[in-house]
């Protein structure tokens, strides 16, 4: 278990490699800002099994190791072929980001309609750095464990979308982050801001992936603003290879009638973790938030959804679904709040889990904290293996075990794949699903049913 | 709305119906706690030597121990050096040899409490080893038990008469190194009871314990253990009520069950202690550790719990599910109002093939009232085909109380099936209109409501207690609904 000491050597060593360098200088705010964080190394818990949301997440082989910091240069990196990367058959305005450096913005970005900000956040520390701190300042105090203190006391660049009233946009936005190459695993830590100003509206397709097989930390934070009215659809897709470790925090604040539709796909990477803070701010908001993991061999799966209802009649849809098909855990943990006041709420969360494989394990606590009383709320949880009915439905009728699991995995996955309004991602998700389910699933697993 | 902020208010304002006190000569420790402490405990119950070392180990284990912090309730720190540890009532001579030599304060207490020993023999043919502050001072019904070769009586006689039995199980289900409460519970433990049912034998009469605490600060700190050998079966019942007192009183209980091959134990406990006044101070804080062990195959453990009483509880009455088959169940009525907070739930462990657990759980909160479910489900790898249900509903009277749910689900085999639902709401309006328009008053509909949504938990328990139940319900949310 780790100890204080090991904590925050870990992090004072990769706050030093990198103090140098970084944007935004004399910018008072910014400065504070990465000063407060770097300065509650001390008071930062200690993220072992004793705190409630690390419980079953042990990040002891991730502090043993030393990364470097990326994104001091993206030198020779402009001419870079990225098109084998992006999302096939999608048209999109695009923004990449390679190790966490936003690359100069690619053609399809230039005819954003008039009102649209995409780009790269150092660019705008450098352009318009008013306009950031009105948004940076609201983040504060919120440096409350050790990676979100990392990222904030080292932002440096990230993407960034600001959409103006009542722009709602004609197609799609795909955010790509890679990681390339280094020798010694690199630390990509993406600062996003996304503001919707009142009555826009966005899809936005973010996208993790390793560009090839070098290690890295991704320790993404990302922060989304909804004004009232605003409407977000936003994918998240997460793959980066076996030897990456990947964390997104994410803050979602909504304002009144607004709407954040999120789907999180998450498939890659040894430890791949989501910490999702929504905060329903003003009545009317809406919050949707679905998922869909799958845990393949030696693959950490760590989902944390914090849904607080603030305000009166919001509604909040929380919906996981795991797929273990190898000897991982899957870690679901999702919460939702209900303050006092909070009247006319509507919450439900629910996390279903099949497991294909003997040794995975699932670790799920759907938790409700309501303290008021004109509110619906559920929770709904589900783990177990695929009905051995069914197996024996399609094997009967000459499917072979393996195809026939693969389909139900498939058909269990439904719920969530066939929500995705974006036709080029939904079609991706399929193949995507189907290669690692179809390769991977452990038929010898299974032998102790009756097929 | 108002009508209901009037009732809630009326609600608090209520005076706690068993607030008095009896006055009678006890044998009280000073407060404080230290080895010397333990050392006087245990030689005033002229404990044998082992169990003397066992108080002192856990002792000097807890002293490196921390109060546990995760639960989700609030209370000002404990000052341990204040609580007195040991309190008997007086003897005269050697002790009473009948009911007629015992106290009659005492006595008239219990009538009071509406625990007529005398009656109850002959009424309820409930057997009842009542527990009086920290000593037992009456057991009923011991020859008809002799007879059936079930042994009943309080822990300390235990100690005196069947030490190889208490020794062989003693800590065995709840080690002293569990929790801080445990820890605490197994160094100054003063008395509790003891049951054990030899193989194949059906307990004639359900037995049944009624605890009271009665001295200002001192803690009760009970200790109970039940063995259930092979093949046989006992229903036992706990009720509790204390009278009124300013001074918080802390109530660490331990109890213990072992079923072995084809036992069955099934605990019932309606919990009703004083819950505090108003600003719920000088309620008693019930920090309890229940477990049970399902040791052989087929045993079968079931907990059901009315929890109304108490500023504070935390209670996860557990089992552990070794054996192959074996079943555990837990039905749980916790009800909170005023200030009371209650942290309840518990523990599934599965660990044999086919093993199968239900848990059923309903919170009520009213007025100020927090109350949390928390619980866990572990499926290990050798829990072949086991099987868990969960159903965890809250109800939410006012809109200034609080209902959590905390479930921690664990799954290592792909056999074991895992459910768990949990819902929250208030009394739908529409329910309340459907009743009211079929000439109900707004409290008896209320009143009709809760018992449905407490029914299943209820059918659980015993008849007499099914009856008190269900009348302590309705005395404690009246008027808080509407």
């Amino acid at each position: 278990m780790i100890t204080a000491a090991q904590q925050s050597d870990w992090l004072l060593h990769h706050l030093s490699q990198s103090a140098g360098n970084l944007p935004g200088r004399g910018l008072a705010w910014l400065e504070n800002l990465r000063r407060e964080a770097a300065r509650s190394v001390a008071q930062l818990p200690v993220l072992n099994r004793k705190q409630e949301s690390w419980r079953y997440t042990s990040i002891d082989s991730l502090l043993q190791q030393r990364f470097i910091t990326a994104g001091a240069d993206i030198g020779g990196l402009e001419n870079l072929d990225i098109s084998r990367w992006m999302l096939p058959g999608l048209d999109a305005y695009r923004l990449v980001l390679v190790n966490g450096r936003c690359l100069p913005s690619p053609a399809s970005s230039a005819d954003l309609p008039e009102g649209v900000v995409l780009g790269s956040l150092r660019t705008a520390l450098a352009t318009d750095p008013d306009r950031l701190s009105a948004w940076f300042v609201r983040n504060s105090g919120r440096s409350d464990n050790l990676f979100t203190a990392l990222n904030s006391a080292l932002i440096n660049d990230g993407a960034l979308l600001h959409v103006g009233t009542d722009v709602v946009l004609d197609k799609p936005i795909e955010i790509l982050h890679l990681h390339l190459g280094h020798e010694r695993p690199l630390l990509v830590q993406p600062r996003n801001l996304l503001v919707l100003e009142p009555g826009s509206g966005v899809t936005l397709v973010e996208r993790a992936i390793g560009a090839d097989s070098s290690a890295a930390f991704h320790n993404h934070l990302t922060e989304i603003y909804l004004s009232a009215g605003a409407s977000l659809d936003h994918y998240r897709l997460q793959d980066e290879n076996q030897r990456s470790h990947h964390l997104c925090t994410l803050f979602l604040s909504q304002q009144e009638q607004s709407r954040y539709r999120g789907t999180h796909l998450s498939f890659g990477g040894v430890w791949a973790r989501t910490d999702c803070h929504a905060l329903l701010q003003q009545p009317g908001g809406e919050c949707e938030i679905n998922g869909l993991y799958t845990v393949g061999d030696e693959q950490l799966k760590d989902i944390h959804l914090r849904v607080h209802h603030a305000a009166p009649r919001c509604t909040s849809r929380e919906r996981f679904k795991g797929i273990l098909h190898g000897e991982g855990r899957a870690v679901f943990d999702g919460h939702i709040i209900v303050d006092r006041g909070a009247q006319g709420s509507d919450a439900q969360l629910r996390n279903d889990n099949l497991m294909l494989t003997r040794s995975a394990e699932v670790d799920t606590k759907p938790q409700l904290e309501i303290y008021a009383d004109d509110v619906k709320c559920s929770h709904g949880t589900t783990v177990g293996e695929v009905d051995p009915a069914q197996l024996f439905y399609l094997r009967s009728r000459g499917i072979d075990k393996a195809q026939a699991l693969s389909m139900l995995s498939l058909g269990f996955a439904a719920e969530i794949s066939n929500g995705i309004r974006l036709n080029a991602l939904r079609s991706y998700l399929a193949q995507r699903l189907a290669r690692k389910l179809g390769g991977q699933t452990d038929a010898s697993g299974m032998d102790s049913g009756n097929v | 709305m108002n009508a209901t902020e009037n009732r809630v208010t009326k609600l608090v304002q209520k005076e706690y119906e068993h607030g008095f006190t009896t006055e009678l000569e006890t044998d009280t420790l000073p407060p404080g706690l230290s080895e010397e402490t333990i050392r006087q405990i245990s030689a005033r119950k002229n404990e044998p030597e082992w169990l003397l070392e066992a108080r002192l180990k856990a002792y000097r284990h807890w002293l490196n121990m921390s109060d546990p912090e995760w639960a989700h309730v609030k209370h000002p720190p404990i000052d341990y050096q204040a609580i007195s540890y040991y309190s008997a009532p007086k003897k005269r001579g050697k002790g009473p040899k009948s009911l007629d030599e015992v106290d009659p304060a005492l006595i008239a207490a219990y009538h009071k409490l509406g625990i007529p020993l005398q009656e109850q023999k002959a009424l309820a043919g409930v057997a009842v080893d009542a527990v009086f502050d920290s000593v037992s001072i009456a057991t009923t019904f011991r020859e008809p038990l002799a007879k059936a070769g079930v042994i009943f009586c309080s822990f300390s006689e235990a100690v005196q008469d069947h030490p190889d039995l208490v020794r062989s199980y003693f800590g065995s289900v709840v080690p002293y190194t569990d929790n801080y409460y445990a820890c605490l519970n197994a160094a100054v433990f003063s008395d509790g009871t003891f049951v054990y049912i030899p193989k194949g034998v059906r307990c004639p009469m359900e037995l049944s314990t009624y605890f009271r605490i009665n001295e200002a600060n001192t803690g009760q700190f009970e200790r109970t253990l039940i063995v259930a050998e092979a093949g046989s079966y006992v229903s036992y019942l706990e009720g509790c009520t204390a009278p009124k007192r300013d001074d918080n009183q802390l109530h660490a209980a331990v109890v213990e069950l072992v079923a072995l091959a084809d036992a069955r134990i099934k605990y019932s406990t309606v919990q009703n202690w004083y819950p505090g006044d108003a600003e719920g101070r000088g309620g008693i804080y019930n920090f309890v550790t229940k477990r049970g062990d399902c040791r052989g195959d087929r045993s079968h453990i079931s907990w059901t719990q009315v929890e109304t009483g108490s500023a504070i509880t935390w209670k996860y009455p557990s089992c552990i599910l070794r054996g192959d088959g074996a079943r555990g169940e837990f039905y749980s009525v916790a009800v909170t109002r005023g200030s009371q907070q209650a942290d309840t739930g518990t523990k599934m462990i599965h660990m044999g093939r086919n093993t199968k657990s239900t848990i059923v759980s309903k919170g009520i909160s009213a007025g100020l009232g927090q109350n949390t479910y928390r619980g866990l489900v572990r499926m290990t790898p050798k829990a072949e085909n086991a099987r868990n249900h969960t159903q965890c509903d809250s109800l939410l009277i006012g809109d200034k109380c609080g209902a959590h749910t905390f479930p921690y689900i664990e799954v290592k085999n792909p056999s074991a099936k895992v459910e768990h639902e949990a819902t929250t709401s208030r009394i739908g309006d529409d329910q309340l209109f459907y009743c009211r328009q079929r000439g109900l008053s707004e409290e008896n509909a209320v009143s009709m409501i809760v018992n449905g949504f407490c029914k299943e938990v209820f059918r659980e328990l015993p008849m007499e207690f099914a009856v008190e139940a269900q009348k302590l319900l309705d005395l404690t949310l009246e008027g808080a609904v509407g």
